[in-house]
Formats: C-alpha cells, structure tokens, sequence
C-alpha cells in the first residue's frame, strides 16, 4: 500500500505541556505496592508475631518516590512506554524486601548525623535511581549529545576504567572500585551504558556498509569490511583487555554479548553471529591457558564440592538456599541460617540475592523475578522496533539486552548453569553504581519509546563514492 | 508458635507470591494489547516517507508508506507524485534489496541528493537519511514495529 496515511502531527505548543494520563502505569505500580505490602507483612509477622510491615516507614517512602515518578511523567505530557517503570519497580520493589531481610550490619554508612544499614542504604539508591530514571526521561529529547559525541563518550568512559586500574582499591582480588573522596563507585558498571550508546551510534552510522559491502574470505563466507569493523573492535578489545586484566570477568562478558547482539541486530547476518561465536571460543579458551583465575573459577563451577571451604563456598551455600526453598519457598524471613551470626554467603546482597529470594520465595519467587526480566527486554525490544532511525533503534535494543543478559549471566551463575562471574543482578542487587546504571539505562529506554520526539537530521553525508555500483547496474 | 499464627503465615506467604505473579500476568497483557494493536496497524513495515520540508505538494508532514518498488516523480503514475518545478516525470526510484534501502537516480534533469550529497547512479539508504528532490525534502524513517 503506498499512499498518504497520516498528516503531521500538530506542531508542539509553546509553553507547558499539556498532562497526559498513564492509567495503565498507575494500574500496575498500585499492583506492584500491594504486593509488596503483603510481602512486607509476611516479614513481619514472622519477627515479631504481630501483623505489622516489616518496615513501613521504608514501603511507604518507596511507594511516594513510584508516585512522584509517575506524577512527574503524567506532568511531562510526553507519550512515554507505561509498562518499564512498573516492571523496574518490581524488581527494585523486590530488592528492597531482600535487603531489609538480610542482617542490617551487612554494609553500614554513617550519614552526617544517621547511621544507615542495607535496608535504609539501598532504599537510598532505590530513590537516586528513580529520581536519576524519571529526570533523564522527561528531560531527553534530541539524540544528538548522545550520538555525534560517541568518540568522546566511549573515551571517558575508558578513562574512568583506566583510572580505576591505577588509583582503585582491591575488594576480592578484583580492582574494580574507584574512590573519590567520600564516594565509591564501579565504573565498568556505567562503562556497559557507555559501550551501548558508542556501539550503537556507530553501527547505526556504517550499517549499510557492515551489511552490505562484503569482503569475501573462503567460499560463501563473507565479513563486513575491516576497515570499518576496526573502531568498533579497538573499542571493544581496549574495554575487554581493561576488564580482563581488573578480573571483572562478568562484565567482560556481558560486553562481547552484548556487541555480537548489536552487531547482529545491523547486519542481519547469521555468518557474523557464527563467527563472533567461534571467536568467543578462542578467546575463552587463550584466557583459561593464560589466566589460572579463570581455570579457578571453571574448577569451581564444573565441582564446587572439590573445595567446600574454600573456592566452592559461596556456590555451595547458594545451592542449598535454592534447595531449601523448594517450589514455594520457605517464607520470608524463615529462611538463610546463620552461621556465626553471619549469612553463609558473603556476598549474598550483591552477587547472590537469587539465591536470598530462592530459599524464601522458592522456584516461584525466582521465576517471577526472570519473568520481570523478560518483561523489561520484551518492552526495550518493542521500543527499539518501533523506533524510526537506526541509532534509536539499536540503542534501545542495547540497553534492553545489557539489562537481559546481565540478569542472565549472574543468575545462570549462582543456578551453577554456567562459571560464576561477580556481577550484580540488575535493579535488585544492592550498590550504588550499579543501581545507578540501570537507572540510567531504564530513563533512556523511557525516553527512546517516546514516538512524537523529532528525530536527528543525519549528522553527515554517508560515504555514497564507496558505495557506487557500476553505472547503469540494477542495485 | 501457634497455630493461628502459623495459618496466617501461611496465607500471607502464598498471598505475597500470587500477587506477584498477578503484576506479572497484568504486565504480561499490557505486552500483549501492544502486540495485538502492533499487528493491526495498516502502516507499512518496510518503511516510510515523511515530508520534511517542501515548496508545493506533498506538503510538509506527510507519510508515506513504501512498497519494495516506490517511483518519486511528477508523472502521476508515480507511487509518490512529487509536484515540483524542479522534478522529473521518472525522477527517482526506492528499492528495498536484502536488508537495506536504495535510491536510484532514473537520470533526472536536476539529479535526486542524500544527505546533501548528489546521487549518481544507486546509493544505499539508512533510516533517517534525507532524500532532496528539487524543492523537496524526504526523511526515509523505519517501519513500524
């Protein structure tokens, strides 16, 4: 069907916008509360005998900054996605419930005047990433500080990694966390954002090229030209070679998913995908002959009962989380013995929640929360096919698959699917770094779904001398 | 612990994960509705055209949703009839090939651009490039959903 099919839209008034009503968001953050609440009840009753919330100060806060975040988009008047706030509020809504469970002492900070403990320091976060979501999706609109700056992002960002390397402290054996005065933060964390945005301005800028202008290796097989694969694969061997030698080995492989995804999704050519694949291959197999943390890590993983004291503790223990918790759960706060006062897993708020929430909400609370997962990716994968130029439709797909795949890489580890990498489980693990990068990655998706923002002009010619076919040739 | 308290527990303990699961199953059909009205909608998936700016017809604002073969000229056969002095009755042909869009220059008097650029011969296309013919200014924008 080719014919005219809508008008333009009415030019934007001047002024303030007019409100724009999002029932369905409301709907769903109110189901969300209520849930929460009855959780929280659940939690209380079982400490004190007595039906009261666990902590209502802490449920009620948390539900207000939903409101205020929800007011805020109504007021924006803009035509944004209603379904990614609630399904983030559920899983941040559900990390809440896990850190108050968990023993507060777990991570304390003194504030000025208050000490704060898990529970009170991640319903901090939880409001730094609502108030950081809600900011970027009403004030986002042109797409141009994001795209025509894509070199000069991906360098702060290696910056910021690279500076870590060298003033960061070690927790772990891992050198990941940066101090800068008071605060402390994980820059591979906001490294994955920045990595999507450059991936994304670029293949969006060469798609056709990648796609199209071939370079015959053997037979059928074919590559994108290297001279146009060599930014985007300096870029990402630079941040793999980082992350590798600071023994972030999740977040290196969440990087390589994620690109061989973007790359997948511009070309469109299972050859790439295959072969990107194979190159994996290699790669894992180099880094285990070279690195013996890393043949540490795939001992532990093939049998952790090798070591149960040592290098196959925490797996262990997860294991018997999830083994205790069964189909339903045993009920929040019945579950996680505790051994001397502590939880058997160390790391149980920022590498193992699942493993909180399988023991006491079962295999039914542990699905509910891949199912949330599912949802946000469902949702920035519809924004992204939605979208009408290409840089708006890889980045959205990107930050959908970063939040996807990094939920998959740290639940298939703690499930002992697949090695385990220290990496948090996205909008429920506790850390401020990385609550902030998903809230960051949440806000962008919120403002990509909006359909009536202008798009950019495109910010140059595209090389059409390389591209030109014989004269006279059908294309 | 006594019983009653242990029932409540119990109730609460399942009450908490049936309504977790009823946020999901409403989530779950919002997803749906947008899928159902997604694949109602009449718009083309292939691409579209919109009118950026323009001196006569089509005015500025307009859509038009492509076929595999669009001709963009004055003659009124053509899939979009581009009504400006500056066009050619076969101005320029849009092809979808494969995985991407060309433009194809049918060697019109005072040539078709991309991005500013003039074409000569067939150039690709990717969504969001701007296409001039005379007066006339297209932006190639992807399909819906």
């Amino acid at each position: 069907m080719t014919g005219r099919v809508a008008d333009a839209p009415a030019p934007a008034l001047p002024g303030f916008p007019r409100p724009r009503a999002r029932r369905r968001e409301l709907g769903l953050l109110v189901a969300v509360v209520v849930a929460l609440a009855i959780g929280s009840l659940s939690l209380g009753l079982f400490r004190t005998g007595r039906p009261e919330l666990a902590d209502p100060q802490g449920l009620l806060l948390f539900a207000a900054g939903l409101l205020v975040a929800h007011v805020a988009l109504v007021v924006s008047g803009r035509r944004l996605d209603e379904v990614l706030l609630p399904a983030a509020a559920f899983l941040g809504g559900i990390g809440l419930l896990v850190m108050e469970r968990l023993p507060q002492d777990l991570v304390v900070q003194e504030l000025g005047p208050w000490t704060l403990g898990l529970g009170d320091l991640q319903l901090l976060w939880l409001g730094v990433a609502l108030a950081v979501a809600t900011t970027i999706a009403v004030v986002y609109r042109s797409d141009r500080w994001l795209r025509l700056y894509k070199y000069t992002w991906a360098a702060a960002g290696l910056l910021l990694l690279a500076l870590t390397f060298v003033f960061g402290s070690e927790v772990n054996g891992s050198r990941l966390t940066l101090e800068i005065g008071p605060f402390a933060g994980q820059p591979s964390e906001l490294l994955k954002v920045i990595l999507v945005v450059f991936f994304a301005a670029y293949l969006a800028e060469n798609r056709v090229l990648l796609a199209d202008a071939r370079v015959r290796v053997v037979g059928p097989l074919t590559v994108p030209p290297l001279a146009y694969l060599a930014p985007i694969g300096a870029m990402l061997a630079l941040a793999l070679g980082i992350v590798v030698i600071q023994r972030d080995l999740g977040a290196a492989l969440l990087f390589y998913a994620v690109f061989l995804a973007l790359l997948f999704l511009a070309t469109g050519r299972l050859t790439d995908m295959i072969l990107g694949l194979l190159l994996f291959a290699v790669g894992f197999l180099v880094l285990a002959a070279l690195f013996p943390h890393v043949q540490e890590r795939i001992a532990t993983w093939l049998d952790p009962w090798s070591d149960p004291l040592g290098s196959g503790y925490q797996l262990i223990q997860a294991l018997h989380a999830f083994a205790r918790g069964g189909l339903v759960g045993v009920g929040l706060g019945a579950g996680l013995p505790e051994i001397a006062g502590r939880p058997p897993i160390p790391a149980i708020h920022t590498d193992f929640p699942l493993a909180a929430i399988g023991e006491e909400m079962g295999m039914t609370g542990v699905l509910a929360v891949l199912a949330a997962y599912l949802v946000l990716v469902e949702r920035g994968l519809r924004i992204a096919s939605s979208s009408r130029d290409d840089f708006r439709a890889l980045l959205a797909a990107g930050l959908s698959l970063v939040i996807g795949v990094q939920a998959a890489i740290i639940a298939g580890g703690n499930l002992k699917l697949i090695p385990l990498t220290g990496i948090t489980l996205p909008l429920v693990s506790y850390g401020g770094s990385s609550m902030l990068a998903n809230a960051i990655v949440v806000g962008l998706l919120l403002a990509l779904s909006d359909r009536g923002a202008a798009p950019l002009a495109p910010p140059r010619p595209p090389r059409l001398a390389r591209l030109r076919r014989r004269p006279g040739g059908t294309p | 612990m006594d019983a009653g308290l242990n029932v409540a527990l119990w109730v609460l303990r399942f009450a908490f994960l049936a309504l977790l699961w009823l946020a999901l199953a409403l989530m779950a059909r919002a997803l749906l509705r947008d899928v159902r009205a997604a694949s109602r909608d009449p718009a083309g998936s292939l691409g579209r055209l919109v009118v950026v700016a323009s001196s006569g017809q089509p005015a500025p604002g307009a859509v038009f949703a492509l076929d595999a073969v669009t001709t963009l000229g004055r003659d009124l056969g053509s899939s979009v009839v581009v009504d400006d002095p500056y066009a050619s009755a076969h101005h320029a042909v849009l092809t979808f090939r494969g995985r991407a869009w060309y433009v194809e220059d049918l060697r019109s008097t005072n040539g078709t651009h991309v991005n500013g650029a003039p074409v000569a011969g067939v150039a690709a296309l990717a969504y969001g490039d701007e296409i001039r013919i005379g007066g006339i200014r297209f932006r190639l924008e992807r399909g819906r959903g």
